[in-house]
């Protein structure tokens, strides 16, 4: 395995506001990872100091072995699709496709006019007048059709619609097997992008929760359902993520179970479900503790 | 485990500086053809008025209106635009280029290169305007737009040297401004520009208070016309140097 990425001691203030504390992370190459977390996680602080956007308070970042700020050699392979992204008010969307070229080295002229058809952009539109979907659309087609080794896209689906994001979703993939590259996504539609993670990163107030192969992770729990009194019989002395019950009945969430273990659940009449990726990450971020404080 | 390492073959500085140019470029409507269609619009409209001045003017005072007519300062309008353009070009494209993983010196550098490229092509177009002018004596009207005695004694090669180094240093007071809203936003303009305010009024009482108005007054003679333009190029430096610094640990997030 080879990092593109390397993180170590990473912490990034605000003035007394800590966005990254000690963050320390690896990037493999030529792998599509999910950074994911809440708004305000650090996510997009993340992204912006990985691509010499911004400076960091203290720890190190290693792009392609370098410290990626004002390294032309390093951000050259580096593509950062962000919501925010702004554009010259004059700019035309054609402005924006034919200025992309100078700086991305690996562009792709044709597979640009080809994302322009398929995600209907008016080329002869001001970037300003656009919509939210179309802005992001954009933005969609700078990141796939540059082809940067390291590609960064940060909530790129604002306002694009299911069909849009599902064009997206599939060009993304289908590039990425026939020009692999390290893709960074982040995102909130956790489910939606949950098939195409290798990789997750879960970033949480400022720290790592999560950083593993996404079927590990998508391993590591696992829903018990029955009976109230067999289930909390079974899960007693577990940690458990995460618990509903209604009636006689309950659902609870806990760590990975042994084949055994899944054995000696079904035997006792219970159901194994497993937790999507969008399922965990919210009972790992906290909303799992309002619910039962709820309850 | 190893790391993947850059290709160790950099794409060339003058390449990167070019694409950064380029960048400025990309919408030639805001930074060449605008501007110009102003100017003349500004020419046409003074054309009118002074045709219109002169007409009114009765036939025996004609040739004494003739004479006093029109120093007329529409054509700073190109100075201020040109202060809007590095603005603009400064405060979006920045952020802009950031997104395309350009580096902040590359970026000024270009910046840089372009704008000197701006400033030369704003010269030689108002040095041609101002030599139709004096060739049509005044659009045939006896009017001074770009032959006003602010722009020099009619040397069309020193008029041109005016409207270059005036060019230049609006454009990098622009650029350095704008590098300062990027960086600080509102607050840092104010910081500035209030600064400025006591550096101004101070250098004013500092020279009052050592009665030294002769002195300043002597050195501009001494200095020549030419001679006080070609030192605006000591601010313009400043400016241009300024702004880099500013620039270099600025962020696009604002």
């Amino acid at each position: 395995m080879s990092a593109v990425v390397e993180v170590s001691g990473l912490t990034k203030r605000f003035g007394s506001v800590t966005a990254l504390d000690d963050v320390t992370l690896r990037l493999e190459e030529n792998v599509i990872h999910g950074l994911l977390g809440r708004n305000g996680a650090g996510k997009t602080t993340m992204m912006h100091l990985l691509t010499g956007q911004d400076f960091v308070t203290s720890g190190s970042i290693r792009v392609f072995g370098e410290n990626p700020v004002e390294n032309a050699r390093v951000l050259q392979q580096v593509c950062f699709i962000k919501e925010s992204q702004k554009y010259p008010d004059d700019f035309l969307v054609r402005h924006v496709l034919r200025s992309a070229p100078w700086f991305f080295p690996n562009w792709d002229a044709g597979f640009a006019a080809d994302l322009v058809e398929e995600f209907r952009v008016p080329l002869k539109r001001r970037m300003k007048k656009l919509s939210r979907g179309q802005l992001s659309a954009v933005g969609v087609i700078v990141g796939l059709a540059s082809r940067a080794p390291l590609t960064f896209f940060d909530e790129p689906y604002l306002g694009l619609d299911a069909v849009a994001r599902q064009t997206f979703y599939d060009r993304l993939l289908a590039d990425y097997a026939e020009h692999p590259r390290t893709v960074v996504l982040s995102t909130h539609l956790i489910d939606e992008v949950s098939n195409l993670l290798e990789h997750v990163v879960l970033i949480d107030e400022g720290r790592v929760l999560i950083d593993a192969a996404a079927d590990d992770v998508r391993g590591s729990a696992t829903t018990v359902i029955g009976a109230a009194t067999v289930v909390d019989a079974f899960v007693a002395g577990r940690d458990a993520l995460h618990r509903e019950s209604m009636g006689g009945f309950a659902s609870v969430t806990v760590g990975a179970l042994t084949p055994a273990e899944k054995a000696e659940a079904t035997a006792a009449g219970l159901e194994l479900a497993p937790v999507s990726l969008q399922q965990l990450i919210i009972r790992k971020t906290g909303a799992s503790r309002e619910v039962e404080q709820s309850a | 485990m190893t790391t993947v390492t850059a290709p160790t073959v950099t794409p060339a500085l003058g390449n990167r500086i070019l694409a950064v140019v380029r960048l400025h470029l990309t919408n030639r409507w805001t930074v060449i053809y605008l501007p110009w269609l102003i100017m003349l619009a500004i020419l046409a409209l003074n054309v009118a008025i002074w045709a219109i001045v002169l007409s009114a003017a009765a036939p025996e005072n004609r040739e004494e209106v003739r004479q006093n007519l029109g120093y007329s300062g529409a054509a700073s309008y190109m100075f201020v635009y040109m202060i809007v353009i590095a603005v603009q070009a400064i405060s979006v494209t920045f952020r802009f280029a950031q997104g395309y993983s350009v580096t902040r010196r590359d970026y000024y550098l270009g910046t840089s290169v372009a704008f000197v490229g701006f400033s030369v092509m704003f010269a030689v177009g108002l040095s041609i305007l101002a030599a139709i002018e004096e060739a049509t004596d005044g659009w045939g009207l006896g009017g001074k737009l770009f032959t006003s005695t602010v722009f020099g004694e009619g040397d069309g090669l020193a008029r041109a040297f005016v409207f270059l180094v005036l060019a230049l240093f609006f454009f990098f007071v622009g650029a350095a401004v704008a590098a300062i809203w990027v960086r600080w936003r509102a607050f840092g303009l104010t910081a500035f520009f209030v600064g400025l305010a006591f550096l101004l009024v101070g250098f004013g009482a500092l020279i009052a208070l050592t009665d030294s108005w002769v002195a300043v007054g002597e050195w501009f003679v001494a200095t020549g016309f030419l001679g006080v333009y070609a030192w605006s190029l000591v601010p313009t430096a400043i400016a241009a140097l300024t702004g880099y610094l500013v620039l270099r640990r600025a962020t696009p997030q604002g």
